[in-house]
C-alpha cells in the first residue's frame, strides 16, 4: 500500500512538471533546458513571500504559480522568441535555456546563498491511513491539489480557444498559422502555464525536501524523462508516463534499494521506447497519419 | 470597381529558384477564379505566397487596398484570407470537430463555430457520425472534406482553394468542386486550382492559366 501511495504521490509532481515540458516541446519545438531554474526561481518566490508577507497556505501556493509563471514568460521572452524561425532555432533555443539555466541557479546561490530554505508547511489536516500505509497531510495535499490542477489545466487545453491553439501548434504549426494562430503569444501562454504548474510542483515538493538554487535539477531530468516517455505533446500520455516512473522508483527504492533507481529506471525508458519510439502517447491518441 | 485582392508584379520562390514571374491579378468583388495549370507551374507558390509562405517573394499583394507583404503568415489568416492548401491538410492527432473547430479559431468566428459546424455538416453529411474520430483515422476523401470544411468554418473573405479534386475519384472529387463553388462570398472572392478545366468549366467567372510560373494570354 505504502508503493501506491508513494507512486500517486511522484506521479502528480512529474506530471505537473513534464507537462509543461512535453507542451513547450511538442508545440514549438523549443526543449526548454530552463524549466529545473523556473522551479527553482518559483521556489524562492514561495519562500520570500511565506517569510515578508503571509505564511498562508493559498498564499504560498498562488505565489510560487505566479512567479513560476512570469519566469516561464520571462525564458520565452529572452530565449524563445527572439530565436524562432531563425536558422537552427532548435540548438540555439536548447544552447539558450542552458545558459539561462546556469546562470539562474548561481544567480540564486548569490543572492540567497547555499542554505537550502524551508516552507510552512500548508497542509495541516492531519495524517491519515490507507490500509497499512500512512498518509501524511503534506502528501494528500500534494495528490489533491495537483490533480485539481491538472484537470483545470487539461479542460482548458481541451475545451478552450487557447487550448485548441495549444494542441493545434503540436500538430503542424503551418496550419496552425493558416487558422490564424499566433505563434508568439501562443508560446508567451504555454510557457506562463508551464511555469506555473513547475512553480506548484516546487511548493508541493517544498513540503518534504527544501528550497535551494539547484531544487529544479532533479525535476528537470525527471521531467525530462517523463516527457520523452509520455510521447511529446500528449497530456494523457504524459500523465500515464508519469504514474509508470513513479512506480517505476517506488518499487526499485523498497525492494531494492534507492541507489538503483536510476538504473531500472533508464531499464524501463529503453524497454518502452524500443516498443513505442514515440512514446505512450501513441498508445492512446491513435494513428498520426 | 476596386479589387479585393490584388497582386501586382509577384515574384516568390525557394531558395535560388523563382517559381512564380511577375503574376499580376486584381480579383474583383465576389469573384469565382479557376486558376488553370499543370503541376509544377506554379499554381501552389502562387497561393502560398499570398500569405507569405514561401522562402521569398518580390512585387506586392493587397486585400482591400492593404499590402500583405509585411504580415507573416496568422496576419494575413486573421485578416481573412483562408488557404485550403493542397493535400490533406489536416490535424491528424484532433478530432474531426477540433479540426473542423480549428477553421472557427480567429475571435469573431469562435463564437459562432455551433452554427457554421452545422453548416459544414449539412454540406459533408458523413462527417456528423465521426465528428468524435481521430482525423488520422478517415479516409483520403473524408480527410479532404475535414480540410475544406475547416476552410470553411472561416470567416473568410478571400478564400484560395488549391487542387481539392487531388487524388481523389472523379465523383468524389466534383462534390468537393461543388463544396467550394458553393461558399456565399458577397464582397469576397474566391480562387480555385485545378489542373482539370472540365471540373469547373462555366462555373467560374474566368479562368486564369499559368504556365512556368507565368500568366499565360
Amino acid at each position: 500500500m505504502t508503493i501506491v501511495v508513494t507512486t500517486i504521490v511522484l506521479a502528480s509532481i512529474y506530471s505537473l512538471v513534464a507537462i509543461g515540458i512535453s507542451l513547450t516541446w511538442a508545440g514549438l519545438g523549443f526543449l526548454n533546458l530552463a524549466h529545473g531554474v523556473i522551479f527553482a526561481v518559483a521556489g524562492y518566490g514561495a519562500w520570500l513571500t511565506a517569510e515578508h508577507l503571509s505564511e498562508g497556505p493559498v498564499a504560498v501556493i498562488l505565489a510560487g504559480m505566479l512567479v513560476g509563471a512570469l519566469a516561464g514568460v520571462f525564458v520565452c521572452v529572452v530565449v524563445f522568441l527572439p530565436l524562432d524561425g531563425r536558422p537552427n532555432a532548435e540548438i540555439r533555443t536548447l544552447m539558450g535555456t542552458l545558459a539561462l539555466s546556469f546562470l539562474g541557479v548561481n544567480l540564486l546561490q548569490e543572492i540567497f546563498g547555499p542554505q537550502p530554505k524551508a516552507l510552512p508547511s500548508i497542509f495541516e489536516w492531519g495524517n491519515f491511513e490507507i490500509g497499512n500505509a500512512v498518509v501524511t497531510a503534506d502528501r494528500s495535499g500534494a495528490v489533491v491539489t495537483a490533480v485539481a490542477v491538472l484537470s483545470l489545466v487539461v479542460f482548458a487545453l481541451l475545451r478552450s480557444r487557447v487550448g485548441l491553439g495549444v494542441r493545434v501548434l503540436t500538430q503542424d504549426p503551418e496550419g496552425a498559422a493558416l487558422v490564424g494562430v499566433n505563434r508568439r503569444t501562443t508560446a508567451l501562454a504555454i510557457l506562463a502555464v508551464s511555469g506555473a504548474l513547475a512553480g506548484l510542483a516546487s511548493v508541493l515538493l517544498a513540503q518534504v525536501f527544501y528550497v535551494s538554487p539547484e531544487a529544479g535539477y532533479t525535476p528537470l531530468v525527471k521531467g525530462l524523462i517523463v516527457a520523452m516517455l509520455g510521447g511529446l505533446g500528449s497530456v494523457p500520455g504524459t500523465i500515464a508516463a508519469a504514474v509508470l516512473v513513479a512506480a517505476c522508483e517506488a518499487l526499485t527504492s523498497t525492494y531494492l534499494g534507492g541507489q538503483y533507481v536510476l538504473i531500472t529506471l533508464f531499464v524501463l525508458i529503453a524497454v518502452v521506447l524500443l516498443i513505442r519510439p514515440r512514446g505512450l502517447g501513441g498508445l492512446l491518441e491513435t494513428a498520426r497519419a | 470597381m476596386s479589387a479585393v485582392l490584388e497582386l501586382d508584379g509577384l515574384c516568390a520562390g525557394y531558395g535560388p529558384m523563382q517559381v512564380v514571374h511577375d503574376v499580376d491579378l486584381a480579383v474583383r468583388p465576389g469573384e469565382r477564379i479557376g486558376l488553370l495549370g499543370l503541376n509544377g507551374h506554379g499554381k501552389t507558390t502562387l497561393m502560398r505566397s499570398v500569405l507569405g509562405l514561401v522562402d521569398w517573394r518580390r512585387g506586392d499583394v493587397r486585400l482591400d487596398g492593404g499590402s500583405l507583404m509585411r504580415a507573416g503568415p496568422h496576419q494575413v489568416a486573421r485578416r481573412g484570407v483562408v488557404l485550403i492548401p493542397q493535400g490533406d491538410a489536416i490535424f491528424p492527432g484532433l478530432s474531426v470537430r477540433d479540426n473542423l473547430d480549428s477553421g472557427a479559431y480567429m475571435s469573431g468566428s469562435w463564437r459562432r463555430r455551433d452554427e457554421r459546424r452545422e453548416r459544414v455538416l449539412g454540406i459533408f453529411p458523413q462527417l456528423a457520425d465521426r465528428l468524435g474520430q481521430t482525423a488520422g483515422t478517415l479516409s483520403g476523401g473524408e480527410r479532404r472534406m475535414v480540410a475544406i470544411g475547416r476552410g470553411l468554418m472561416a470567416d473568410g473573405s478571400v478564400y484560395l482553394v488549391d487542387e481539392p479534386s487531388l487524388g481523389l475519384a472523379p465523383g468524389l472529387a466534383q462534390r468537393m468542386i461543388d463544396a467550394v463553388l458553393s461558399l456565399e462570398l458577397g464582397a469576397g472572392a474566391l480562387i480555385l486550382a485545378e489542373q482539370n478545366r472540365a471540373l469547373f468549366e462555366g462555373r467560374v467567372d474566368r479562368v486564369i492559366r499559368l504556365h512556368g510560373g507565368r500568366v499565360a494570354t
